[in-house]
């Protein structure tokens, strides 16, 4: 992160991404608890409609984005040894930026099934 | 009343003690006189105090885990035991005595003045009374640093972080209808420390003996930053 994006950019990443997170986040437990897919088959083909998978694409990436200012927040405020704040910081890093992907990849996964000749097993 | 007050001199004691006193109390009557009656008993007990009506701000300490002014608290007011401690996470000069040097470099760091660009007239310049309010809650701080040593982000990066009583004054100014440098000013609150550390715990409103609002003065500087951003 820039030496700009440390201080305004964060804070107002974070704040903007928690008004999507708020948003999307409340219709994905509404929808989960109230109609909950039947099966895996029609769970795959909720998550790859076009607009769950849309908001989906954009709600990772910001939900990783808000959990990382958050994260370092903490690491600035608790962690004071240059090389131990780094590693930790270095860890959450690969670890938000894996499930990201992996996370990116599902709902692809979820879209070329859809699109595919059709979902099995 | 039973007082129990934090004894340390770091010349002679390896560590800090509580020691309780009795104290006969009176109607109205404020910890200050308190904390002056055990001194009458054990001159040794430190304390700092000055005007006695909570304008100085010299008697800011630690009453039963809350930040305050000795001065302004009535003892009707606490539970016993009170416990009295100095403000926290500074250096203990001796009892409730501590060092505000690093305090009063973050305050010194905001610029608290107002910064001319033009050349200075000859007379005062006038301000509108809208513009003269803008500076009402603010003006008010007494520096006793209640809010500053109640605040956990100032805790852990006190070299760092501006802290809210300094910030509260970082409002001050950019506030003012006659300071002209608003753009450096917040070009140097910017980055992850000096202003950015504030998480609005609040713990510097719930304590502020002048009852001003430090966190509200810090939205309204992220505010600017952004406005001023794009």
């Amino acid at each position: 992160m820039s030496r700009q994006a440390a201080g305004l950019k964060a804070w107002i990443i974070q704040r903007l991404s928690a008004v999507y997170i708020v948003l999307f986040g409340s219709y994905l437990a509404i929808q989960l608890v109230f109609a909950p897919p039947a099966s895996q088959a029609e769970f795959v083909a909720w998550v790859a409609a076009p607009l769950v998978a849309l908001g989906l694409l954009l709600y990772i990436p910001l939900l990783l984005l808000h959990a990382w200012v958050g994260i370092r927040d903490v690491l600035i405020d608790y962690i004071k040894p240059y090389e131990l704040r780094v590693g930790v910081l270095s860890f959450f890093a690969l670890l938000l930026l894996g499930s990201g992907v992996w996370a990116i990849q599902a709902v692809l996964v979820a879209r070329a099934m859809l699109s595919g000749p059709g979902i099995t097993g | 009343m039973k007082i129990r007050v934090y004894r340390f001199n770091p010349e002679r004691d390896t560590k800090p003690r509580m020691q309780s006193f009795e104290v006969a109390t009176r109607p109205g009557m404020m910890l200050r006189e308190a904390l002056l009656d055990i001194r009458a008993l054990d001159e040794s007990f430190g304390f700092r105090h000055s005007c006695g009506e909570g304008v100085c701000g010299s008697d800011g300490m630690n009453v039963n885990g809350v930040n305050c002014l000795a001065c302004i608290t009535p003892l009707a007011d606490l539970t016993e035991p009170v416990e009295v401690r100095p403000l926290p996470g500074r250096p203990v000069i001796r009892d409730l005595i501590v060092d505000m040097s690093q305090f009063y470099l973050q305050y010194k760091a905001v610029q608290p003045y107002l910064i001319r660009k033009e050349p200075l007239p000859e007379q005062e310049i006038p301000q509108t009374p809208a513009e003269r309010d803008r500076l009402d809650g603010l003006y008010e701080c007494i520096l006793c640093g209640c809010c500053s040593t109640a605040c956990p982000s100032f805790w852990w990066n006190p070299d760092k972080f501006h802290g809210p009583a300094a910030l509260l004054q970082a409002w001050r100014f950019l506030a003012d209808s006659r300071d002209q440098a608003t753009d450096e000013r917040l070009d140097a609150l910017d980055g992850p420390y000096k202003l950015f550390r504030c998480h609005s715990i609040m713990n510097c409103v719930a304590v502020c003996p002048k009852e001003l609002n430090p966190t509200k003065a810090i939205g309204h500087i992220k505010e600017l930053m952004l406005e001023k951003a794009v």
